[in-house]
């Protein structure tokens, strides 16, 4: 068995850091494709590379032991994976906006039907 | 210059027709994006002179807005000033706040309410510099006042604006979308009039944190 830092190495530890790799990359991408600004994408870049650190060497959470309670590998994965869930939840809350956008969007052709003007620069419609 | 104001309005009865009156003696053209008040403020902003343009359903001042500046766009504006319904905004300083986009130094152009002598309550500078750290970890861009409804949008920004935000949180996105395209920003000091009135129509400290997490989550999420 490969081991870490003295530690056998488990599928967790190889698939979390491959994970944030790509949430990385796609990030990185996003600026590339000036749909995402730097800052935004540094912000990404370090969440994912907390959760691969966490994951490649779960000792970095022994400073934070006192405060979270998180003593063990098992714990460190229950946590992250209570990280990721909240995650998903935000991530759907972003849909419910999205979808309350395109309401918006209703809203304002209406609007400036009405009063006889378009909307032809609006790059959404 | 075709310079264009947009004023956002919801249940500003009392207050549009003066604001509209003081902005004309700058501009060219007032829109005002009645959202779906319940009361006459779409009766006296077209009395008034303003073109109105009504929403069907209350979608929040930054959909106001970006709706006011579609129609900006519609009426080939240059330069698009945007100001609170409300009255805290003295229209006397547009003058003032095209000056850098006039003179080509600037794409943006942010009222700061705190850069001169305002009597401004202490809870409104907590949130306001609340209002600016969150912004600045969102965007990396420090605005004096990110969270004032005060600005000018010069001939670039107009073309390239872009505001999905629809509530308060609008004002969050605008510094975003000004280091997403590298527009010139300048900062003018400006008057501000507070009464009980504006004080009441402004965020409540709950809608304050919600407005927060959006733009935090949004930012990281985008």
């Amino acid at each position: 068995m490969y081991t870490l830092s003295g530690m056998p190495v488990t599928p967790y530890q190889i698939l979390a850091p491959l994970v944030a790799l790509l949430a990385i990359s796609y990030a990185w991408n996003l600026v590339f494709r000036q749909k995402k600004t730097i800052w935004e994408a540094l912000l990404w870049s370090v969440f994912w590379g907390f959760i691969a650190a966490i994951a490649l060497f779960p000792d970095l959470m022994s400073y934070l032991t006192t405060v979270t309670g998180i003593k063990n590998r098992e714990n460190a994965v229950f946590i992250t994976f209570f990280g990721m869930l909240f995650f998903v939840v935000f991530y759907l809350v972003m849909r419910v906006e999205d979808l309350e956008q395109r309401q918006t969007r209703i809203v304002r052709k209406v609007a400036l039907r009405d009063s006889d003007l378009n909307g032809e620069n609006d790059p959404h419609s | 210059m075709n310079v264009v104001a947009v004023i956002p309005a919801f249940n500003e009865e009392t207050r549009i027709t003066d604001v509209i009156h003081s902005a004309f003696g700058y501009v060219s053209t007032v829109i005002v994006v009645d959202d779906a008040s319940a009361d006459a403020t779409a009766v006296r902003a077209q009395e008034a002179g303003a073109l109105v343009l009504q929403h069907m359903e209350n979608s929040g001042a930054g959909a106001a807005t970006m709706t006011g500046v579609e129609a900006a766009r519609a009426l080939h504006a240059d330069a698009v000033v945007t100001l609170d319904a409300d009255g805290q905004h003295d229209p006397h300083d547009i003058a003032a706040m095209l000056k850098p986009v006039e003179e080509g130094r600037a794409d943006i152009v942010f009222a700061n309410r705190f850069g001169q002598r305002n009597s401004i309550p202490l809870i409104r500078r907590l949130a306001n510099a609340a209002g600016n750290l969150i912004t600045f970890a969102a965007t990396g861009r420090w605005v004096h006042d990110s969270q004032c409804g005060f600005k000018v949008f010069g001939p670039r920004a107009v073309r390239q604006l872009t505001i999905r935000m629809s509530g308060f949180e609008f004002c969050t996105e605008i510094v975003r979308e000004s280091v997403q395209h590298r527009w010139r920003i300048a900062q003018v000091p400006t008057k501000v009039l507070y009464s009980p009135y504006t004080m009441a129509k402004g965020q409540s400290f709950a809608k304050g944190i919600e407005t927060a997490l959006k733009i935090l989550l949004r930012s990281f999420l985008r």
